[in-house]
């Protein structure tokens, strides 16, 4: 009997060796510790076995049964493991065959005008928008050029009627903006502004941000000192900022603000024509007139305004040419301005 | 305003080169639009001396001359007949370059070798305004006093620098050759030299001569007559027609140069009469009367309103006040007493008449930017100096003034204070004297005040803050250091909610792959006009008066026609697969014509186009962005007429219309010349940003299980499937959502029908369903959806 058991466990291994599937181990479950299975046979016949013997052929028959069933769950196992590796293997496709597909773009004049938005962000300005069919008060007579005033014709202006017309700076915010909300005021205005004017580098709309601080204690120091902070972060860390006189009749002191080129740093190149610094905006103090207009106590309070032209800003960032290139909107040119 | 370096070296020492003066005039504020060296086209041209001429053997009109140029002995080939031995003449040498273009190679002319070309005037790019015979037909013979071997640019007189300098509005002061010598002298730190004008009145009484009323004193605050008597005219010296040639202006006659140079060197506009055609020796200076006409100088005739000032006589309008005289008055070869009239008139009344009239003229351009009072007995002054330098006449006794204004010195002050309170920076007491007594301005301190007294050709300068500019314009901006409001107050900055909810749809909308455009608002009836079946509507648009051109008249009231140009634009180029939008405004008049400001809406609009996209894709993208604003939108089939009318979609929200989309009509894809099917939407943003809901709260989930049930329906194609699951959650209270998952059509199921797969998912909040009751409410779904629609379960 014991040489029996010794054969079948012999016989076992041999056939679970040769076993192939998941289904041949079910086979030889079924044929070994199945219901009617060998082992089963071999307890049938434990009542022929000697009496003193009975106790250790049915321990070793038991120990038949667990060896058996112990590997047939190890084979099983492994058998799974290569199944699922074949199945993962045939299910492979050619990952190569749709390429990604590309997020839409932000227009290159907003995407600039959020950059500048996001530094102003920080440090403490509100950001608003104001009407760009204006009344000829706030585009003009609020901000020190009454009618017939000779720097009108700095601006080409669309008229609809004698008091309405499109604005032609952002600064028609200004004198909004200082009656609605007294000081301290540190206010951020981006938006389109209308001249009639039009070629490779004038378009008849373009954008502006006008940036608006009144407060005690401001200074020119100050304008410089927040534009260098701008200029340094729009473009690089070197950049520097160069004030140049100028006339706005809305601030006083006036100045042209002109920036390191950000091509050449300063060495001189075609962009900057040589000179190393490219103009980029209009600025100044604001003029106490537009303040006491605006019923702000010109004594106390002092203040800077600017203007960036951000078609120019995008120009210059990115090197495109034509500012016609803009608002032709050729997908191939959107495409361009990624996240 | 241009400038020749010549002239102003007259006035202020110009002891640095052309760079660094450009410099230092930016640097104080005047900017410089340009620098033009005269003689730039002329190069390696040189004076030379004519030792022989002989026939040339091979040609008959052509001599061979041996020419000393000083450096060497060459020979020059030319046709000239005129040229004489012993005469001094331009040439060109091999290399030279002309203002003519052409460029100068030595070499064989009809066999005979040349080193070079003889000039003429037109060569030099001279004309008689610079040089004796410049206005000669060939070869220039130069002056006995020339040097030979001297580049020749210095004797023609082009050796010059002309600068252009913009010139702010608000300094008319510095469009003058003298009033850019002040500014200058300031920059350099120099002293300006002062105008010479010294006359002396020799002879006569102007009052035997003209009489002068000024009955519109608003528009003409000073008027003043001076006269000339034995007048000879004749041509002015080179030096003064040439410093007027560079400038662009021609020598005419020494009296009419003598203005001409009085407005370019002082500013100050000037006329000159002849007495004789002055009707009753009498000058009035009034409005013209309605329907008056007057021929000036340039010969057409103009009509008048009572809005253009006039001068007159007693009879007729001699000059436009300001802009130009009359033709009837001017200086002729014959004229023997001039009188000169300076004044300053209204700004911006000769802006009107100029512009209305259309003419326009050097001085109208100078009155438009305004002349100071004081300036214009310094023109009148500097005038009868030169009248007299030039010998051309006798100057009369007595001056005619009629002055409503008279030049004073603004006193402007201030606390000293103020200067660090702008600037944030200190300047020293003795600096800041010294810098504005370089501008003509006296500084007295008084106590803590500064004290200024201006210039009266300074009009600008009104308050402490104009005076603060001149100190730091002069001290320099480079001085100025950046700080970073150290001491202003906190402030919050950022956008607000519905700025950031903007910046939200960006995303949406880029991250369904939209590409963003900018449009210009404004538009024209042909570019509406394909927007429509029969001709847009421009009544509702506010327009322009004065537009750039018809195609830009308009603002619009829609924002689909320039995506669609735009979508017609790259389909041109072949860009098929677009997926663009925009977020714009338009604009919506009150009432027409316009008394008050628009409502400037704010809308998105989309376009697509490609293989990709169809109905339900774009559909898809409409509702998704959507989603970001409500959770509920009801769509209707679309009135819009540019929309296909089977498949577009009118969109309404708690029953508020806040947009379409849909296929773009055919006609209307061929208006824009689309080459594929093209899908537009337009969305009303600031309607849909008010129906937003931000205000919610958290709802329990339900414990116990749904049960789902799927039906395929048959019904008429007319019925909308979202009418259908809207009434299946109408009648069914256990209803948690109804979803349609398949649309299947086929013959068997009869014309125009459609079968439509719906789950239905049922659901109690307070027990587990039970098959009764679920059947109870299939029951009446169905009967109420036969009731409606005629829908029937699918056999």
């Amino acid at each position: 009997m014991k040489q029996q058991i010794e054969n079948i466990k012999q016989e076992f291994a041999q056939e679970l060796q040769n076993a192939t599937s998941v289904a041949n181990l079910q086979e030889l479950r079924v044929k070994y510790v199945g219901k009617s299975g060998v082992v089963t046979g071999l307890l049938r016949q434990i009542k022929d076995v000697a009496p003193q013997d009975r106790a250790s052929v049915g321990n070793m028959i038991n120990d038949l049964r667990k060896g058996v069933e112990v590997q047939l769950a190890e084979t099983e196992e492994k058998f799974a493991q290569v199944e699922l590796e074949n199945k993962l293997k045939a299910e492979q496709i050619d990952i190569s065959l749709l390429n990604g597909q590309q997020w839409g773009t932000r227009h290159p004049i907003d995407k600039v005008k959020d950059e500048i938005i996001d530094l102003f962000k920080g440090i403490g300005f509100e950001v608003c928008e104001g009407p760009e069919l204006e009344t000829d008060y706030y585009n003009f007579q609020a901000l020190n050029i009454p009618l017939e005033h000779p720097s009108r014709d700095m601006q080409d202006t669309f008229y609809i009627n004698d008091n309405i017309l499109l604005r032609t700076q952002t600064s028609a915010m200004q004198a909004r903006l200082m009656e609605k909300k007294g000081p301290p005021i540190k206010m951020l205005c981006p938006g389109k502004v209308f001249r009639a004017d039009s070629d490779a580098s004038h378009s008849p709309v373009f954008h502006q941000i006008e940036g608006l601080v009144v407060d005690t204690d401001i200074t020119l120091r100050d304008l410089k000192g927040t534009l260098e902070y701008v200029a340094q972060r729009l473009f690089d860390e070197q950049t520097q900022v160069r004030f140049r006189p100028s006339y706005f009749p809305f601030t006083e002191p006036s100045v042209e603000v002109d920036l390191t080129c950000c091509n050449c740093h300063g060495k001189g190149c075609s962009l900057c024509k040589g000179t190393g610094w490219i103009e980029v905006l209009g600025a100044g103090m604001v003029n106490p007139f537009v303040l006491e207009n605006c019923g702000i106590d010109s004594n106390k309070y002092t203040g800077y305004a600017f203007g960036f032209g951000i078609e120019r800003m995008a120009m210059i960032k990115y090197g495109i040419p034509d500012i016609r290139l803009f608002f032709e909107n050729d997908i191939r040119f959107l495409k361009q301005f990624k996240k | 305003m241009k400038a020749p370096i010549s002239w102003l070296k007259e006035y202020v020492d110009i002891n640095v080169d052309i760079d660094t003066l450009c410099e230092k005039m930016v640097a104080i504020g005047l900017e410089i639009e340009e620098v033009c060296y005269l003689g730039e086209n002329v190069t390696n041209t040189v004076v030379g001396q004519i030792l022989s001429i002989e026939q040339h053997p091979n040609a008959d009109k052509l001599v061979v001359c041996q020419v000393d140029v000083k450096t060497s002995k060459i020979q020059i080939v030319t046709n000239s007949k005129t040229v004489k031995v012993g005469d001094k003449v331009p040439v060109a040498l091999s290399g030279a370059n002309l203002a003519t273009g052409q460029h100068i190679t030595a070499g064989p002319l009809r066999g005979v070798h040349s080193d070079g070309m003889f000039c003429g005037p037109e060569e030099l790019g001279i004309t008689k305004d610079y040089y004796p015979n410049g206005d000669v037909d060939g070869v220039l013979v130069l002056r006995e006093s020339a040097v030979v071997g001297q580049d020749v640019r210095k004797e023609v007189g082009i050796d010059d620098y002309v600068i252009d300098v913009c010139v702010t509005s608000n300094r008319p002061d510095c469009n003058s050759v003298y009033g850019i010598a002040r500014e200058i002298a300031v920059a350099l730190g120099k002293k300006v030299k002062p105008l010479d004008v010294s006359y002396t009145e020799e002879d006569g009484d102007i009052a035997q001569y003209v009489d002068v009323e000024v009955t519109a004193p608003d528009l003409c605050p000073a008027y003043f007559m001076h006269a000339v008597k034995n007048v000879k005219i004749q041509e002015s010296p080179l030096w003064m027609t040439s410093r007027l040639a560079k400038i662009g202006l021609h020598g005419i006659s020494n009296m009419v140069d003598v203005t001409n140079y009085v407005l370019m060197e002082v500013g100050q506009p000037m006329h000159a009469f002849d007495e004789s055609d002055l009707c009753d020796k009498t000058i009035i200076v009034r409005r013209a009367n309605e329907g008056e006409t007057i021929i000036p100088l340039d010969g057409k005739e103009y009509k008048l309103t009572n809005k253009n000032l006039v001068i007159a006589d007693k009879t007729r309008p001699v000059g436009l006040a300001g802009i130009m005289g009359g033709a009837n008055s001017g200086i002729k070869p014959q004229t023997e007493l001039v009188v000169f009239e300076a004044a300053k008139f209204a700004h911006d009344n000769i802006r009107h008449s100029s512009r209305d009239l259309g003419l326009r003229s050097d001085s109208s351009a100078r009155f438009e930017k305004g002349v100071d009072v004081y300036s214009v007995q310094l023109g009148l002054d500097r005038a009868l100096h030169l009248v007299q330098q030039l010998g051309c006449g006798t100057i009369v006794k007595g001056r005619i003034a009629k002055v409503d204004e008279k030049p004073f010195n603004q006193t402007i002050a201030f606390n000293y204070s103020r200067i660090k309170q702008l600037l944030g920076i200190e300047i020293d007491k003795r600096t800041v004297k010294k810098i504005l007594n370089s501008l003509n301005v006296e500084v007295e301190y008084k106590g803590k005040e500064i004290v200024c007294t201006v210039p009266p050709y300074r009009t600008d300068l009104v308050r402490y803050c104009d005076i603060i500019e001149e100190i730091i314009r002069v001290y320099g901006y480079d001085n100025i250091s950046g700080t970073m409001l150290e001491n202003s107050h906190i402030t919050f900055g950022g956008k607000n909610q519905k700025d950031l909810f903007v910046d939200n749809c960006h995303g949406i909308l880029t991250g369904m792959r939209y590409n963003q455009c900018i449009f210009y608002p404004f538009g024209g009836k042909g570019l509406y006009d394909k927007l429509s079946l029969n001709g847009y509507d421009m009544s509702h648009n506010i327009k322009l008066l004065n537009p750039l051109g018809e195609e830009l008249s308009a603002m619009r009231t829609t924002m689909c026609a320039d995506i669609l140009q735009c979508a017609s634009l790259n389909h041109k180029r072949k860009n098929l697969d677009l997926k663009l939008y925009e977020y714009g405004a338009i604009y919506l008049a009150k009432s027409l014509p316009l008394e008050e400001l628009p409502d400037e809406k704010k809308g998105i609009s989309m376009f697509a186009s490609g293989e990709t996209v169809n109905f339900d894709s774009f559909k898809c993208d409409v509702l998704t962005l959507l989603d970001g604003f409500v959770q509920k939108v009801h769509l209707e089939r679309s009135k819009v007429e540019f929309l296909h009318p089977g498949i577009s979609a009118d969109v309404f929200v708690d029953g508020k219309y806040v947009g379409f989309f849909g296929k773009v009509h055919p006609t209307i894809c061929k208006n824009f010349g689309l080459a594929v099917d093209g899908y537009v939407a337009q969305l009303d943003f600031d309607t849909l940003y008010t129906l937003k809901n931000d205000k919610f709260k958290y709802q329990t989930f339900a414990k116990y299980p749904p049960v789902d049930r799927d039906f395929a329906l048959v019904m008429s194609e007319d019925v909308l499937a979202q009418d259908v699951l809207d009434e299946i959650k109408n009648v069914c209270s256990l209803c948690e959502y109804a979803q349609l998952f398949d649309v299947y059509r086929h013959e068997s199921l009869g014309a125009n029908n459609k079968s439509l797969a719906i789950t239905v998912r049922f659901r109690d909040n307070t027990k587990t369903l039970k098959d009764t009751e679920i059947e109870e409410q299939v029951s009446v779904c169905l009967k109420a959806l036969k009731d409606k629609f005629g829908a029937v379960l699918r056999s």
